[in-house]
C-alpha cells in the first residue's frame, strides 16, 4: 500500500510537466463481461498504448463489465470503476489504478503560493470523496466527523442497486465520546426519521444511493452527513457540542419529534434547560422542573411527590438509569435525589407508556445519567447555600471505558444554629453519590454499571432521630446481534429503608426500621423488521422483599416489646411485545401488549374475613399460614398500549392513544404530602392491585420552521382499587393493614395546552392545564362510606394550572430567566361546627375535601452569568443569582383549625412567605 | 409515642427554613345549620361522683363557644340491669353521686330529649384505674417538663388519659400599701384583708393528654409527658401545684381521644394526617346516621397532687411579668411647679393605684402610683388561699 503511494508520488513529480501537454487519447472499443483486472488491463494497454500501474492483489475482487464503442480511455475507466472503491489517474500515458485512495495528479491550488482559490470558503460541498492519506488504519466502521465528506456505506458496487438497505450506527459527542441519546436522524429525501436509543444507537432503513442525513441532538450543534448507501452498513456520527449557546432551552431532542412521534404525552428535558429554571436554593432541581410541565402537579411546595394526570404520587415509576428510586427527595423535600451535575436528561411519559415499562399507574419518569467522558478527565463543582457538589469523569481506558462520579453533601448545620433556641439543637444532613461506568467491549457489546447511594439524617430538637436511604446498583449489557436486532439485558438491586430511633426516655427507647428490597432482571429486544416495522419485545421479573416494620428496644432498660411485622414477598413478572408500524408515510401505529403476572409468596399468615363484609377485626374468620415460597395469591392480566399518529401535513399531526396499567405495590400515606416514613405495601389476598386505564387524544402543530411547537392533549382516565384510609387509620406497625384501608374508585380528566419556543434569544414554554380528579368509596360492604359514597376531589385536584418558563439571552455570557406559576388551591377538609370537649374548643369537620385553600401564585427570577467562553481554558465559571417567590406572596400551603389555650382558631400556613434570594457558583474543569 | 414525630418534624422544618409563616385564616362563612349533640364525661364506677356534660355544636362564626343542653334525661344503665338517673345541674351538666358499679358488668349512658329522641352509648366495660405512682418534673429545652409515672402490675390497663388542674401563687409587680377609701375618697393604708399583692390562680387542662404502654412488655408509663411550662412563666414564680387525674381507657376510647387530638391539636404541618371523621360510641337509637360527638367510658379515677416550689428550679429562671410596668411615678398632693393636685387628679379620680408614700421629711407629701395591672393581682387571680394549698 505504502509502496504504491510512494511510487505514485514519484511519478507525479516526474510527469508533472508532461501532464499539461497530454493529448486527447484515441478512442477505443471494448466489450468486457465479468473479466478480471489482468484481462482488463492487458486489453486496454494493447488498445490504447498507455501503461498501467496497479497492485493485482488489491484488485482481485474486481470483475469488470463494460461495453463501449469508440470512446476515450477515460470513459472506459469511468464506466468500469463507477460506484466502486477503485480509482484511476492518468498522467502522460501512464495510468495508475488505486483502491480506496485516489491519486491527485495535480497539486493543490495555492501549493506554489497564494491563489484566488485558496480564499474560497472551506464549506464548499465537494462531492468527490477525498482520500485522507494521513489515516493509516482502515477502520471497519466509518466515523463521520465532518459534513463535507461523502461517506460510503456497505459493500461498494459500481452500480447502485435499487431497493433499500439498513443503516445502523451510533451517535456520540466528538469531544467526550459520550453517546447522545435521543438525537434525531432525519432523511430529507424520504422524509423519514429515527431517534437514537438510550445508548446512542439508531437503525434506519433507507433507499440505496445518495442520502443526506440531518442530525440534531440536545445541546449539540445541528449537523448533517452525506452518505452513499450501497448495502446494509454502519456509521458512527460524531457531533460537536453547541458551545456558544449554553443557555438555549432545548426541551425536545427533535424539533419535529412532537409532531412525528407516535407517542403522546411525552416530555423530554435536558439538564441545560433544567438548570436555567430558578429554584429555591439555587441548585438545579430535576423534579421541580417536571412540575412545570403540563399535567404535572403537586400538593404543595415542600414536597417532591408529584401527581401526573390525576394519579397519586406513588403511581409514578421513578427510574435512575433503570434503577427504581423509592424516595426521590432529600432534606424534607427541598432537594430532589438527583444530582444535577450527573444527570443528563429526563423523560416523562404521561400517556403513551412504552410496553417495556410497567408496575405503576400514572407515569414513568426516566432519569438518565451522563456517561463519563471517554477522552479526557473533566469535572465540575458547585457551591450553594446548603449543598456542595463535585463531579469527576474521565476515561479508564481511552475510548473504551469511562467513569462518572458525582457527590453532594450538605453543611446545613450552620443554618440551624442561627435559629431560635427551640430549634438550635436540631441536625439535618444528607449526601448522595453516583458512580456510572461504561465500557465498550467491541462494536457489538457494551457494558454499563450504575451505582447510587443516598442518605438523609435528621434529629430535631426532640429526642428522636430519623434517617432514610436509597441504595441501587445495576449492570446492563447491550448487545447488537446484527444491524437489525439489539438486546439489552439488565440486572440490578434496589433498596430503600428508613429508621427512627429514640434515646432519651430509657423505658420507652426504641428503634423502628422499615425497608424494601427488590431484585430485578429484564431483557429488552428491539428488532427492525423492515422499513415499516420496528418490534420491541422482552421479559422482566422483579422479586420484592419488604420488611414493613421492625420495632426493637434501643437499650437494656427499655421495656419496648420487639414488634416485627412479618416480611412480605412477591414476584412481579411481565412479558411484552410491541410493534411500531408505519402504515403509510403519514399514518403510524404503535401497538403493544404487556402481560403482567404477580405472585404473592410465603412465608406468610393471611387473615380470612367473612365475605361481603368490611375487612375489620370483627369480621375476622380465621387465618391461613403458608410455607416459604408458596404462592399465596396470583393476580395477572394484560395491559394494552396503543397509540397512533396521522400527519396532517408537514407540521401538523393528530395522535390518539389508549393504555391500561396495573400496580401491585402501594404507598401507605394518610398525610397530604409524602412523608419519608411512609411505608410501602404489597398487594395480597386482602389488598387488590390497582388498575388504571387512560384514553387520550392530541393535536400537534409546529410553526416557523419548527421553532415553535404547540400541542393540545385531552385525556380521560379511570382508576380502580386505589387505596384510601378509614378515619383514624394507623399505618405504622400495622399487622393487618387491610383493617385500615379502603379501596376507592377514581376518575380524572383534563385538557393540556403547551406552546414552546425552543430556540432563539427568547425561549421557553407556556403551559396551561385544566384537569379534575375525583375518588369515591361507595361500597358499603367495604366499610365506611366517604362523603356518603359520592365522588370527592382528590387532594391534588387543582383544576387550573398555568406555568410560564422564559429565558432571554442578552449575550452569550448573560441571560435572565423568569418563571411564573399559578394554580387553583388544593382541596381541604374544613370544619363546619365547633364545640367544647376535653377543656378546649374543638371543631367538627365537613365532608372530605369539600373546600379549597386560596389560589397559588409564584414568580421566580434568576440571572445566569457565565465566565468567558474560550473553549480552551483551565476552568469555566458560572454564577446564578436569583430570587425565589419574587412577589413574596404568602401562598397557603395549608389552612387548618387548631386549638391554643382552649380557643380554636383558623390558620393559614405558608412555607416560602418571603422573597428568597439565592446564589450558586459553579466551576467546570 | 411513635406518632408524635410528625408534629415535631413539621415544626422544626418550618423553623429551619425560617421563612415559613402562619397567618390567621378565616375563610368565607362556612355555614351548616345543624347543631350536633356533644356528650362528654366519664361514668365513674368508683367512689367519686359522675358528671356528664351535654351540649350542641355551634357555627364557627358564632361568638359563643358552645350551647348547653339542660332539659334532657340522662341515665347510666347496666347491661344486666341497674338504672341511675343523673340530675341536671342547669348548665348542661348532669350529676350523680358515687354509684359503685360492678366492675365485671358493662354499662352505657342513655339520653332522652324532651322531643322523645333517644341516644345511647355502646355498653362499655368498667376499667379500673391504677394509682398514680409519682409526678415528676425536670427542666428541658428552657421549659419545665412535668411527667407522670404509673404502672399496673396486672398488665391490663395499657391505655391512659389524664387531665389536670394547675394552681399557682403569684404576686403583682408592685406592692400597694395604700388604697383609695371607697367612702371617704381619700388615700389611706390598706387593711390586711385588702391586700392585693399575693394571689392564687388556677387553670384546667385544655389539651388532650394520652399515654399507652401497648408496645411495652410491662404495663408501665415512665415519664409520660403531662405538660410543659416555659421557664419565664408566672406559674413558676413562687409556688405551683398540679392535681392530676388519671383515667384508664379501653383501646377504642384511646383511639377516639387520639383521633380527636390529631384532628384538633396536631394539624397544619406538612406531614400531619388529614382531618378525618370522628367516630364516638354514642348513637341515635332510631337514626344511626345522625352524627353524635363523644365517647363515654366507665372507669374509676385516681388523682394525685404535687407542689413545685420556685427554689426547686434553676436559679436563673426568672418569671416575666405579663404586663409592662414602668417604675411607679410620683404624685404630690400639690405640685408647686405646675399647680396640679396630682394625688387627686391621678389617683383619686384618675384610677391609678397608690403604691407607697412619699415622705422625705417624715411627712407624707404624696404617693407613688402605678397601674392596676401592675399592682392588683386580683384581676387575674384570687387572694383567697385554696383549701388544698400547702406552703413549704
Amino acid at each position: 500500500m505504502k509502496k504504491i503511494y510512494f511510487l505514485s508520488f514519484c511519478f507525479l513529480i516526474l510527469f508533472k510537466l508532461g501532464y499539461a501537454q497530454q493529448n486527447p487519447a484515441a478512442s477505443i472499443s471494448v466489450n468486457f463481461q465479468q473479466v478480471t483486472i489482468d484481462q482488463f488491463v492487458t486489453e486496454l494497454e494493447a488498445k490504447s498504448g498507455y501503461h498501467f500501474y496497479y497492485d493485482p492483489i488489491r484488485f482481485d475482487s474486481l470483475k469488470v463489465t463494460v461495453q463501449v464503442n469508440n470512446k476515450p480511455l477515460e470513459t472506459v475507466l469511468d464506466m468500469a470503476f463507477k460506484n466502486t472503491n477503485f480509482h484511476y489517474a492518468i498522467a502522460d500515458r501512464q495510468v495508475f489504478l488505486t483502491r480506496g485512495r485516489e491519486i491527485q495528479t495535480r497539486l493543490a491550488a495555492g501549493f506554489f503560493g497564494t491563489s484566488p482559490l485558496a480564499k474560497s470558503s472551506p464549506n464548499i460541498i465537494t462531492n468527490v470523496p477525498v482520500a485522507d492519506f494521513t489515516d493509516e488504519k482502515e477502520k471497519k466502521v466509518p466515523e463521520a466527523t465532518t459534513e463535507n465528506k461523502l461517506y460510503e456505506i456497505g459493500i461498494k458496487t459500481n452500480t447502485i442497486g435499487s431497493g433499500k438497505a439498513t443503516l445502523s450506527g451510533y451517535v456520540r459527542d466528538g469531544k467526550s465520546g459520550e453517546s447522545i441519546v435521543g438525537a434525531s436522524i432525519y432523511v430529507t429525501n424520504t422524509k423519514t426519521g429515527v431517534a437514537t436509543d438510550q445508548f446512542g444507537y439508531f437503525t434506519i432503513v433507507l433507499p440505496k444511493g445518495r442520502q443526506i442525513l440531518s442530525i440534531r441532538g440536545i445541546g449539540m450543534r445541528d449537523t448533517r452527513r452525506q452518505i452513499v448507501l450501497y448495502s446494509d452498513g454502519k456509521l458512527i456520527i460524531e457531533m460537536q457540542e453547541q458551545v456558544t449557546s449554553l443557555k438555549e432551552v432545548k426541551i425536545s431532542a427533535e424539533k419535529v419529534a412532537n409532531v412525528r412521534n407516535v407517542q403522546l404525552g411525552v416530555n423530554r428535558l435536558d439538564i441545560k434547560s433544567i438548570k436555567q429554571v430558578p429554584t429555591v436554593f439555587g441548585e438545579a432541581d430535576v423534579l421541580r422542573v417536571v412540575l412545570t410541565l403540563p399535567g404535572v402537579q403537586s400538593v404543595g411546595e415542600a414536597t417532591t411527590g408529584f401527581n401526573v394526570r390525576g394519579g397519586s404520587a406513588d403511581q409514578n415509576l421513578i427510574l435512575l438509569n433503570d434503577a427504581t428510586i423509592y424516595n426521590p427527595s432529600h432534606f424534607f423535600g427541598f432537594f430532589s435525589a438527583f444530582n444535577p451535575d450527573v444527570v443528563k436528561e429526563i423523560e416523562l411519559y404521561k400517556s403513551s407508556i412504552p410496553e417495556r415499562f410497567g408496575g405503576r399507574l400514572s407515569s414513568v419518569l426516566d432519569v438518565t445519567n451522563r456517561e463519563g467522558n471517554k477522552k479526557k478527565f473533566t469535572g465540575s463543582a458547585g457551591i450553594g447555600l446548603i449543598t456542595s457538589r463535585l463531579n469527576v469523569e474521565g476515561p479508564i481506558v481511552k475510548d473504551k471505558t469511562s467513569f462518572s462520579f458525582g457527590g453532594r453533601i450538605t453543611y446545613s448545620d450552620w443554618l440551624l444554629r442561627l435559629l431560635p433556641e427551640a430549634y438550635k439543637h436540631s441536625q439535618a444532613s444528607f449526601y448522595d453519590f453516583n458512580l456510572d461506568i461504561s465500557h465498550q467491549i467491541d462494536d457489538k457489546n457494551n457494558i454499563y454499571l450504575t451505582g447510587y447511594i443516598s442518605k438523609d439524617k435528621f434529629k430535631l430538637n426532640s429526642d428522636t432521630a430519623y434517617n432514610y436511604s436509597n441504595r441501587n446498583a445495576n449492570i446492563k449489557w447491550k448487545h447488537n446481534f446484527n444491524d437489525k436486532l439489539f438486546s439489552l439485558i439488565t440486572a440490578g438491586v434496589d433498596h430503600y429503608q428508613y429508621g427512627i430511633a429514640s434515646f432519651d426516655n430509657p423505658v420507652n427507647a426504641y428503634k423502628l426500621n422499615f425497608d424494601i428490597n427488590q431484585t430485578n432482571f429484564k431483557t429488552d429486544f428491539t428488532y427492525y423488521l423492515n422499513r415499516k416495522n420496528t418490534v420491541d419485545f422482552g421479559v422482566s421479573s422483579i422479586y420484592y422483599k419488604l420488611h414493613p416494620g421492625n420495632l426493637q428496644p434501643n437499650n437494656v432498660q427499655s421495656l419496648v416489646v420487639p414488634d416485627v411485622v412479618p416480611s412480605q414477598q412477591a414476584l412481579e413478572s411481565a412479558a411484552y411485545v410491541g410493534d411500531k408500524y408505519d402504515i403509510t408515510d403519514d399514518l403510524s401505529l404503535s401497538a403493544g401488549i404487556r402481560y403482567s403476572l404477580y405472585n404473592y409468596l410465603g412465608p406468610q399468615t393471611v387473615y380470612n374475613y367473612a365475605p361481603n363484609l368490611p375487612k375489620t377485626s370483627s369480621n375476622f374468620l380465621d387465618s391461613t399460614t403458608y410455607a416459604k415460597s408458596k404462592v399465596i395469591k396470583t393476580y395477572s392480566g394484560p395491559e394494552i398500549r396503543v397509540s397512533a399518529r396521522y400527519n396532517l401535513g408537514d407540521n401538523t399531526s393528530v395522535k390518539g392513544g389508549y393504555n391500561t396499567l396495573r400496580q401491585y405495590i402501594h404507598l401507605l400515606s394518610n398525610t397530604t404530602a409524602i412523608a419519608p416514613t411512609d411505608v410501602w405495601q404489597l398487594s395480597d389476598p386482602n389488598i387488590k392491585p390497582q388498575y388504571g386505564d387512560q384514553v387520550s387524544l392530541g393535536i400537534y402543530h409546529n410553526l416557523k420552521s419548527n421553532t415553535i411547537e404547540t400541542s393540545v392533549e385531552v385525556y380521560y382516565k379511570r382508576l380502580r382499587d386505589y387505596l384510601d384510609y378509614r378515619s383514624g387509620a394507623n399505618l405504622v406497625l400495622n399487622h393487618h393493614i387491610e383493617n385500615d384501608v379502603l379501596g376507592t374508585e377514581g376518575k380524572a380528566y383534563g385538557i393540556e395546552f403547551l406552546i414552546k419556543k425552543a430556540t432563539g434569544k427568547a425561549n421557553g414554554w407556556i403551559s396551561y392545564t385544566y384537569s379534575r380528579t375525583f375518588l369515591k368509596q361507595n361500597d358499603p360492604n367495604a366499610g365506611e362510606l366517604i362523603n356518603g359514597g359520592a365522588y370527592y376531589p382528590a387532594n391534588f385536584d387543582k383544576p387550573h394550572d398555568f406555568n410560564f418558563i422564559g429565558n432571554y439571552r442578552v449575550s452569550h455570557r448573560f441571560s435572565v430567566s423568569l418563571n411564573v406559576t399559578y394554580s387553583t388551591g388544593r382541596p381541604i377538609t374544613l370544619p363546619i361546627a365547633k364545640y367544647v370537649y376535653g377543656g378546649s374548643e374543638r371543631v367538627y369537620y365537613s365532608d372530605r375535601n369539600a373546600y379549597r385553600i386560596p389560589d397559588y401564585f409564584r414568580s421566580d427570577f434568576s440571572i445566569n452569568i457565565d465566565g468567558n467562553h474560550k473553549v480552551h481554558q483551565l476552568t469555566h465559571n458560572s454564577f446564578t443569582i436569583g430570587v425565589y417567590n419574587l412577589t413574596g406572596r404568602q401562598n397557603a400551603y395549608s389552612a387548618y383549625f387548631t386549638q391554643q389555650a382552649g380557643v380554636i382558631s383558623g390558620f393559614k400556613l405558608s412555607i416560602f412567605a418571603k422573597p428568597i434570594p439565592f446564589i450558586n457558583y459553579n466551576i467546570r474543569f | 409515642m411513635i406518632r408524635k414525630w410528625n408534629y415535631i418534624y413539621c415544626l422544626s422544618l418550618l423553623a429551619m427554613i425560617g421563612t415559613a409563616c402562619r397567618k390567621p385564616y378565616n375563610p368565607q362563612v362556612i355555614s351548616n345549620d345543624n347543631h350536633y349533640l356533644v356528650v362528654e364525661g366519664v361514668v365513674n364506677s368508683g367512689n367519686d361522683s359522675t358528671v356528664i356534660s351535654l351540649s350542641r355544636t355551634v357555627k364557627l362564626s358564632e361568638d359563643v363557644r358552645t350551647q348547653a343542653v339542660t332539659n334532657y334525661t340522662v341515665a347510666v344503665e347496666g347491661e344486666q340491669g341497674g338504672n341511675y338517673v343523673l340530675q341536671s345541674q342547669g348548665n348542661g351538666k348532669y350529676e350523680i353521686g358515687p354509684m359503685h358499679l360492678d366492675a365485671t358488668k358493662k354499662y352505657r349512658l342513655h339520653i332522652t330529649t324532651p322531643e322523645g329522641k333517644e341516644y345511647a352509648s355502646d355498653y362499655v366495660e368498667v376499667k379500673q384505674t391504677p394509682p398514680i405512682d409519682s409526678i415528676g418534673f425536670m427542666p428541658k429545652n428552657n421549659a419545665l417538663q412535668l411527667y407522670v409515672n404509673t404502672h399496673n402490675a396486672a398488665n391490663n390497663t395499657r391505655y391512659y388519659r389524664w387531665d389536670y388542674e394547675e394552681t399557682w401563687k403569684f404576686h403583682a409587680r408592685y406592692q400597694s400599701d395604700y388604697i383609695v377609701d371607697a367612702i371617704t375618697k381619700e388615700v389611706r393604708g390598706r387593711h390586711p384583708d385588702e391586700d392585693v399583692y399575693i394571689c392564687f390562680a388556677s387553670d384546667k387542662s385544655s389539651t388532650i393528654v394520652l399515654g399507652s404502654s401497648e408496645k411495652l412488655s410491662q404495663d408501665v408509663i415512665f415519664q409520660g409527658p403531662i405538660t410543659t411550662i416555659p421557664r419565664n412563666a408566672e406559674k413558676l414564680e413562687l409556688r405551683y401545684t398540679i392535681l392530676l387525674k388519671q383515667y384508664a381507657l379501653t383501646k377504642e376510647a384511646y383511639q377516639f381521644w387520639e383521633n380527636l387530638k390529631k384532628n384538633t391539636e396536631q394539624l397544619g404541618s406538612i406531614f400531619d394526617a388529614q382531618p378525618t371523621q370522628l367516630k364516638g360510641n354514642i348513637h341515635n337509637i332510631n337514626d344511626p346516621a345522625e352524627p353524635i360527638i363523644g365517647y363515654v367510658s366507665v372507669s374509676s379515677t385516681q388523682s394525685k397532687r404535687v407542689f413545685i416550689d420556685n427554689t426547686q428550679l434553676p436559679q436563673d429562671w426568672i418569671a416575666k411579668y405579663p404586663y409592662d410596668c414602668e417604675q411607679p411615678d410620683s404624685a404630690l398632693f400639690f405640685n408647686p411647679k405646675t399647680g396640679i393636685r396630682e394625688v387627686e387628679a391621678y389617683i383619686i379620680n384618675g384610677g391609678s393605684i397608690p403604691v407607697s408614700a412619699i415622705a422625705p421629711t417624715g411627712f407624707i407629701i404624696g404617693f407613688t402610683y402605678s397601674s392596676e395591672s401592675c399592682t392588683v393581682c386580683t384581676i387575674r387571680g384570687r387572694v383567697q388561699k385554696p383549701s388544698f394549698w400547702k406552703e413549704k
